[in-house]
């Protein structure tokens, strides 16, 4: 929020400048003209300039104290027409009267500048001085063709339980601040929209990229007993077939709709109400010596989101294993390949009690059973599940 | 895996333990000059004019003593059409480039502040605004004003490796009831909405509590629907927090259950009408009479006497019509209504939507 390093930036420029222009100047022939400065590497922010004006005027406007309103008096850098002045920091360095806009200058924008001639400190000089400078300057616009795609949909199953909880949309790029779930919509085998399908919700639920988005299915709709089941029935229903479509006109960062539309069909099957149940899963321990993977296999799909960071593996003394892990077979294996050789002995799977399947079912406790438990985030319950390296299993 | 293995590992192998807690997952508190916002979400005051501003992406509470913005404007606020439009071009860009995130009324000025988003991915800007009685709209210079901070436990996260954690947590309601912050989160990945209570000042060794709310209506079975606006009542001399969810039920909470492992469960004192979520809710007073003034998405703001929250029957079946409960009265003159704060005795301060499109900041006068 604080337009600090802008300042620092624009400092350091007006010191260039001045090293750069010691010579007093006495201005130039055609009088004054505005000029866009960007930075040269794109990092830093763009400035606006008054140049043209001689070293006397230069130290006039430099010796005099003038408030944010004179300032703009003088100079009124706006998004045109009848738009309130934009916010930003003033300042005179050797060569120029500079305005430096507290955000950046949005690409391909145009940006108004007034400069009140009469109003500059000397009426001597080259040029007019009486008037209003007008003067319209912009950035480069950034490419306009779309781009963004949505990459992946999860869960990536074909079959999903009629009570799945979640949907997590992968794009290509960051997106943009506007709400996201009006573009998002479920339809039916027979080409009807279901009413209402997501839990609405007062915030959008991103990654801190922005490339993440995340849609829960009503867990209302599908609670027998609950008004939103009861008024408009579950967004799910077993034995059906659903596509999940994702309009192309959700804008992305850059505010261009996606390349292309996505459209995800699946098939619904009955509800899953069953705990995980880690003892179910199989490891498949890796070889002493070896950096091959670790695999542990999942009788069913289980939260690609939760997985990334539920799962890890330590040495029986409890000390993390480095290693890179991954998801993959529709999210129904975790694969970890450590940094080092495995040596010979004893390690734990470690698994947070936070793992949820598609349905939100954890460890030991099915979604519908009420919680009513120790729920602080920083002391997560943790099941460690013993695995020998040296021998098969 | 054979069977006798599989109840070996049932016997000895599943072992729960509560120790992988790395200490970077503790909540932590600092304080100093300077606040500086990855974002800004939620907004609310407490008493002495503290605002309390939410940092979603970065799971922080600020609590900002606003120093020269705290005085020095004309008082109140003042109507401003297409403020959208107006705040958008003093940051430079376009109406749709910016997304205003709260609004809340300073206690003692009755000044506004915004929270506003200007930009769009990871180039979008925090920024706070104020508006004064003379309409005139400033941004709050944060460099030089004193703050405190608490940031919320991270995710739990056990794979040391992991690219990327993308495990965040939004903030989506905030009230100050005697001396704690309740705050109300969602996170992007467990299915779990919860209230924290943090003590205030801010400290690190007072982790505060977080308890998970249900509310136990429609025959006695239980959900976990996040809970979406929320403000302290006293009902029968005992602090309450009344809370609204999605399809509209109105639960009431007493505060001392709000108290980690503590089962909380809420009782349903009005059934407000489906296909709906809550917005803002603000309480006031009218000739001797106590309300609660709740703006919704779709269903208009309603007005909903205070009188009977005490001892309003618990509402424990299904509702066989559209609501059930509390009488209450849709006031029909206030419409897109997207942020609602109390601005004095006789006012509410609103953004409304025009059906241009345009937000418009408005005094209403108290229904």
């Amino acid at each position: 929020m604080t337009p600090r390093p802008a300042l620092l930036a624009a400092l350091v420029c007006a010191l260039a400048i001045g090293a750069a222009c010691s010579r007093p100047s006495a201005g130039s022939p055609d009088g004054p003209s505005v000029r866009l400065t960007l930075p040269p590497d794109g990092a830093g922010r763009a400035f606006i300039e008054v140049v043209g004006l001689s070293s006397d005027d230069l130290r006039a406007l430099s010796a005099a104290r003038r408030t944010t309103e004179q300032w703009t008096a003088l100079l009124r850098v706006s998004v045109g027409g009848e738009a309130p002045p934009m916010l930003g920091t003033y300042s005179v360095t050797r060569s120029a009267l500079r305005f430096t806009p507290a955000f950046p200058l949005d690409p391909g924008r145009q940006y108004e500048t007034r400069v009140d001639l009469a109003g500059l400190p000397r009426a001597a000089g080259n040029g007019p001085r009486s008037g209003v400078l007008v003067t319209t300057v912009s950035r480069p616009a950034m490419t306009t063709t779309p781009s963004t795609v949505v990459a992946r949909v999860y869960p990536s199953a074909d079959v999903l339980p009629q009570n799945q909880l979640r949907f997590y949309i992968q794009f290509s790029g960051p997106m943009g601040l506007r709400a996201g779930l009006d573009h998002v919509h479920l339809v039916d085998e027979h080409g009807r929209e279901v009413e209402d399908p997501f839990l609405p919700l007062n915030a959008e639920l991103w990654d801190a990229d922005r490339t993440r988005y995340t849609i829960f299915v009503d867990p209302g709709r599908v609670k027998t007993g609950l008004l939103p089941q009861q008024q408009l029935g579950p967004s799910l229903q077993s034995g059906r077939t659903y596509t999940l479509v994702i309009d192309r006109e959700w804008r992305d960062a850059a505010g261009l709709p996606l390349k292309e539309p996505f459209r995800r069909t699946f098939r619904v099957g009955p509800s899953d109400e069953e705990p995980i149940q880690p003892e179910a899963w199989m490891i498949a321990a890796p070889a002493r010596g070896t950096r091959d993977p670790l695999l542990v296999t999942f009788p069913e799909p289980l939260d690609h989101g939760l997985l990334l960071r539920s799962l890890g593996v330590s040495y029986a003394s409890g000390a993390r294993l480095d290693g890179q892990s991954r998801v993959e077979a529709r999210e129904t294996r975790w694969v970890f390949v450590p940094h080092a050789p495995w040596r010979a002995g004893e390690y734990r799977l470690v698994v947070l009690s936070i793992l949820e399947d598609l349905a939100g079912n954890q460890i030991g406790r099915p979604f519908e059973v009420d919680r009513f438990d120790e729920i602080d985030d920083a002391e997560p319950k943790t099941i460690f599940r013993p695995f020998k390296v040296g021998s098969r299993q | 895996m054979g069977s006798r293995l599989l109840k070996l590992w049932m016997l000895i192998a599943l072992l729960v333990l509560t120790a992988w807690s790395p200490a970077a997952n503790r909540m932590t508190a600092d304080a100093g000059q300077g606040p500086h916002f990855s974002s800004i979400g939620p907004l609310t005051f407490g008493p002495d004019g503290t605002l309390f501003a939410a940092d979603p992406q970065a799971a922080a509470i600020f609590a900002v003593d606003l120093g020269a913005f705290a005085t020095g404007g004309a008082p109140g606020a003042k109507d401003i059409p297409a403020i959208d439009r107006k705040i958008a071009a003093m940051l430079g860009t376009d109406a749709r480039e910016i997304a205003v995130t709260d609004l809340a009324v300073h206690p003692r000025t009755h000044n506004a502040f915004m929270s506003v988003m200007r930009g769009q991915g990871a180039g979008a800007a925090p920024v706070l605004l104020r508006i004064d009685g003379a309409a005139r709209i400033e941004m709050v210079a944060l460099q030089n004003l004193k703050y405190s901070k608490v940031t919320l436990p991270n995710a739990p996260d056990v794979n040391s490796t992991n690219p990327r954690n993308t495990r965040t947590q939004s903030v989506t309601d905030m009230a100050f009831v005697d001396g704690r912050l309740f705050v109300a989160g969602l996170s992007n990945e467990e299915f779990s909405s919860k209230l924290r209570s943090l003590p205030y000042p801010f400290s690190s060794a007072d982790r505060g509590t977080s308890v998970e709310i249900f509310h136990g209506n429609h025959g006695q079975l239980e959900t976990r629907s996040p809970v979406y606006a929320f403000v302290p009542y006293t009902v029968n001399n005992t602090p309450h927090l009344i809370a609204g969810y999605v399809c509209t039920p109105l639960v009431k909470f007493p505060v001392s259950s709000l108290t980690p492992g503590a089962k909380v469960r809420g009782t349903t004192i009005a059934e407000l009408g489906n296909r709906n979520r809550p917005l803002d809710m603000v309480l006031y007073r009218k000739d001797g009479k106590e309300f609660l003034l709740m703006s919704n998405n779709s269903r208009g703001v309603m007005k909903i006497p205070t009188a009977r929250f005490g001892d309003a029957a618990a509402i424990t079946s299904p509702v066989a019509g559209e609501t059930q409960g509390l009488p209450y009265e849709t006031i029909t003159t206030m419409k897109g209504i997207e942020q609602l704060d109390l601005l004095d005795a006789q006012n509410s301060l609103v953004l409304a939507r025009a059906e241009t499109g345009t937000l418009n900041l408005e005094v209403v006068p108290l229904p």
